[in-house]
């Protein structure tokens, strides 16, 4: 077969690759989920017909969206488990519940069923469940697990550790490796140590691993996840390829060039091959970076809203311009969800249309036929908005004009009233917020924020120093000057 | 019975619009202005629907009155020769902003409702799909088919019209946010839409030169961001006095409820001609060509205006009538007039003093224009004023053509020629 011309010769050769395990590693914007699908597709034909291929996506969306292109490309639904982790260890539970310690008519514990508990100690039984495989519980974690089978429920994180169990015993694990003879693993860079060892038990004996991700975007380590699974893939999935994706089709060269020298400033810089690496722009637009200084966050606010309002063009006959972006072109990121409600406030009072979209929460991971009809929202109309999210939620995502606020130091990287992120993977956090962009960056920063009730003094954050200043734009608030179109007078008549 | 409605009209919940644009002041407006029916307009506003629920009351099918707590402390200040009645109807105005074939859309869209229901239910619709609260024309990334689909779901009686056509940014048919044709921006829904608003720009000549525009009427409205510009331009109907009557007079093609329509002269709209205001480059659609489109001043392509628009979507000449054409009378202001007449400002609080002495001792506003004797108005206003009126009347202006947001000016007597038509006339 030859090569179809939507695929460069990477991506062609991580579609052809056969008999051993691969890691792809894959830059943001070089066709990750393309390429997965074709190889998916490419592979499906060689499967006999009790066969299968299991591919596990970070989000149930992703999920639905795989499952969307694979169906474009001819595949049949009965050769397919597309879902996620956790929906794919929920099967296993009820496939084989007589073989597990399981009650009867276990339920899955929503966040929402679990009282009792505060938010911190469930956040830390979380994490000890998700990155400990043996675990010495404290009162803590013994009283939450008691709390749990009195209420014949299994949390989010027992799901995974539950179905691991299950994989102890040869004959359940002997069936699975004779049903799902390939297994695909997106965002790879976000496991966790629980999932590393099911794919360990599972991509045994034939069974074949592809995994696909990129180490400088893992961001979910406060959850449990590892980044140096990514970088350990050889080890533990031996004899494997790494193969690298280093063509970006997203962004234009010179913003492609200002998130290169972020990353590479990453204190660590592994020796195995495909995590650090150029990617090459293939996209030849003209980028624009702009650093925006204000004196608070409300003047911040304000400078993005009408960079808004200028980018659509005006939002009546006085601001009208030529409309270059739609609202569904642009987003607006931030580090934590409280820098959101003076954003909302300015955009709201020149009435820009806005959604905020979360990052996807631990039940957004799991889904099973009750839970489906709730999580695929049916919009009845396509509606086009601006959006909000936090640069977690961003993961995956791009867009023509991206706005990170907030670019301050203690800020980015987090480091403020107790809360304190993991350095290096703040840096990535960065850097996935600037990749996110196809044409125009704008970083701001305030010198004055008010968070969480307190008036902080902000400096700019460390990062930007990073980017070379031939990148750089600076640009000042616009001048507000008094106003004298025609529409002013008419208000002035009688 | 024959009547005067303005239709589209903002509040004081919109961008850009006056403070004092309540309804009281629309009341008082009305009145002077001698509009009969005047559109709420924002009628998706919480604050603002709330407050027509609270000041109106219904009356004729489909109207609303002024309740009377509200409506007789401003009786008293309506000069007893321009007192007449005032019904409301629901109206809203929608900014659509939306990607459509990879271009970026921003189209206007006028809705009529024939019952409160029927505003509220388009108002919860519209409240669970983006912000209704912020602008009483809410900006909605909404495509302008679905906002059409909406308003026929919500009630059958609803009238969807889409707003000045012309204006280049915002607007089914503008040169730079709208579409080709009227089927390119509502598909298979056209045909549920019966009436364009033809804007302060354009006139209904320039609009009967497309063949796509022959299946519907014209209609004029004021689009006022202030009490003092309602009735720029209005509908005369002639009909039952009711939402039904207007209803049938827009979407039956044999009704001739709709009798004719008052326009700006189109010279004086902000879009007429192209150009940057920036740049002080106002040029006629043929000295645009000559400039490929390319302002001479800073080398970017200039606004291309409505006669430019107009000229490149027509597909037939000059001179003849669309199947539902109307008649149609330019007017001038008649402040702008009496401005003109004492060549003073028309901000001035000379002319705001004149205005309101000759309508008490003539009338409303539109009987002074269109059909007051011009002895009458010699007498109440003086000779000048009167042979302004009267050469407006005849279409006897020179104006210097609007462009890229900038209105024109309108021009009436030549220097010296009001001293002399004093002189003239105190002969007799």
């Amino acid at each position: 077969m030859t090569k179809p011309t939507d695929l460069n010769d990477s991506q062609w050769q991580a579609v052809c690759h056969r008999d051993t395990h691969l890691l792809i590693t894959a830059g943001p914007g070089t066709g990750k989920t393309h390429t997965l699908t074709h190889r998916i597709a490419r592979l499906a034909p060689t499967l006999k017909s009790s066969e299968k291929i299991l591919a596990i996506t970070f989000t149930n969306k992703a999920a639905s969206q795989m499952r969307d292109r694979l169906t474009a490309l001819g595949l049949r639904q009965s050769q397919l488990f597309i879902g996620t982790f956790h929906s794919f260890c929920l099967k296993l539970l009820r496939d084989y519940f007589g073989n597990t310690a399981l009650p009867k008519d276990f339920k899955v514990a929503r966040p929402e069923d679990i009282t009792g508990f505060g938010k911190a100690t469930l956040e830390r039984i979380s994490y000890i469940k998700s990155s400990q495989l043996v675990i010495s519980p404290d009162d803590d974690y013994k009283a939450y697990q008691r709390y749990l089978r009195q209420n014949s429920w299994v949390d989010f994180d027992d799901i995974l550790r539950e179905a691991l169990l299950l994989l102890e015993d040869e004959n359940i694990t002997g069936q699975l490796r004779g049903q799902y003879r390939y297994i695909f693993v997106d965002e790879y860079q976000d496991s966790n140590i629980v999932q590393n060892v099911f794919l360990k038990k599972l991509a045994q004996e034939g069974v074949l691993l592809t995994a696909i991700g990129d180490a400088n975007q893992s961001i979910y380590g406060f959850r449990g996840s590892r980044v140096e699974l990514f970088r350990r893939f050889e080890e533990d999935f031996a004899p494997a390829q790494i193969l690298t994706l280093q063509e970006n089709y997203r962004s234009a060269p010179s913003l492609l060039a200002a998130s290169s020298q972020v990353i590479k400033k990453s204190i660590v810089i592994p020796a195995q091959a495909g995590i650090h690496f150029e990617l090459i722009a293939r996209i030849h637009t003209e980028g624009k970076l702009i650093i925006h200084q204000a004196a608070t966050d409300r003047a911040e606010a304000d400078y993005v809203s009408h960079q808004i309002e200028k980018l659509i063009g005006g939002l009546d006959m006085n601001t009208s311009r030529r409309a270059v972006r739609s609202l569904g072109d642009i987003a607006i990121l931030y580090r934590l969800n409280a820098e959101r409600i003076v954003l909302g406030q300015a955009l709201e009072h020149l009435g820009i249309p806005y959604q905020v979209s979360q990052k996807p929460q631990k039940h957004e991971f799991y889904s099973d036929e009750d839970a489906l009809g709730q999580n695929e929202e049916v919009l009845e109309y396509n509606v086009e908005k601006v959006s909000l999210m936090s640069l977690h939620a961003a993961k995956g995502l791009e867009f023509p004009v991206v706005f990170i606020i907030g670019c301050e130091d203690r800020l980015l990287p987090l480091n403020l009233m107790g809360m304190k992120g993991e350095s290096e993977e703040e840096r990535r956090l960065f850097y996935v917020g600037m990749t996110r962009a196809k044409e125009h960056l704008y970083l701001t920063h305030a010198k004055r924020r008010q968070l969480f009730g307190q008036t902080l003094i902000q400096a700019p954050s460390p990062y930007l120093a990073d980017i070379a200043e031939e990148l750089k734009a600076y640009e000042a608030a616009r001048q507000h000057t008094p106003k004298t179109d025609p529409d002013a007078l008419q208000m002035k008549l009688f | 019975m024959k009547f005067i409605a303005d239709l589209h009209i903002h509040s004081k919940y919109s961008r850009a619009t006056a403070k004092n644009l309540d309804l009281e002041n629309l009341y008082l407006w009305a009145q002077y202005k001698g509009i009969h029916i005047v559109g709420t307009g924002d009628f998706v506003h919480p604050k603002w629907s709330k407050e027509l629920e609270e000041k109106l009351e219904p009356a004729e099918n489909g109207l609303f009155k002024l309740k009377d707590k509200y409506a007789k402390p401003i009786d008293a200040q309506i000069p007893k020769s321009c007192r007449g009645m005032v019904r409301f109807l629901l109206t809203v105005e929608i900014s659509n902003i939306y990607k459509r074939h990879d271009k970026v859309r921003k189209v206007h869209n006028l809705i009529f409702s024939p019952s409160l229901q029927a505003a509220k239910t388009i108002q919860a619709k519209l409240g669970a799909i983006g912000n209704i609260s912020s602008d009483g024309r809410p900006i909605l990334g909404l495509d302008s088919y679905d906002l059409l689909k909406i308003t026929l779901e919500a009630d059958a009686k609803n009238l969807f019209v889409p707003a000045h056509i012309w204006t280049p940014w915002f607007s089914a048919l503008g040169s730079m946010g709208g579409f080709d044709s009227m089927v390119d921006a509502f598909g298979d829904l056209t045909k549920h839409i019966y009436a364009v608003e033809t804007g302060l720009s354009s006139d209904p000549p320039m609009n009967w030169r497309l063949k796509q525009l022959d299946d519907f009427i014209l209609v004029s409205n004021s689009d006022a961001h202030s009490p003092a510009k309602l009735g720029r331009e209005a509908n005369i109907f002639d009909t039952e006095f009711s939402y039904d009557g207007i209803y049938k007079a827009l979407s039956d093609k044999n009704d001739k409820g709709l009798v004719s329509t008052l326009e700006f002269f189109p010279e004086e709209g902000k879009y007429h001609y192209d150009g940057h205001r920036s740049c002080q480059v106002r040029w006629h659609p043929k000295e645009t060509i000559k400039h490929h489109g390319i302002c001479s001043v800073c080398s970017k392509p200039v606004t291309v205006g409505v006669m430019s628009r107009v000229e490149a979507l027509a597909d037939r000449g000059e001179g003849i009538k669309s199947k539902r054409w109307r008649p149609y009378q330019n007017i001038v202001a008649l402040p702008s007039l009496i401005a003109e007449a004492k060549d003073v400002g028309a901000q001035s609080k000379a002319v705001q003093e004149a205005y309101m002495n000759i309508l008490s001792k003539l009338g409303n506003e539109f009987f002074i224009l269109l059909d007051c004797p011009i002895a009458d108005i010699q007498r109440a206003a003086g000779d000048v004023l009167a042979e302004g009126i009267n050469r407006m009347r005849q279409g006897k202006v020179e104006i210097a053509a609007g462009y890229d947001g900038e209105f024109g000016t309108i021009k009436i007597f030549e220097s010296g020629e009001r001293e002399h038509i004093e002189q003239q006339l105190s002969l007799f």
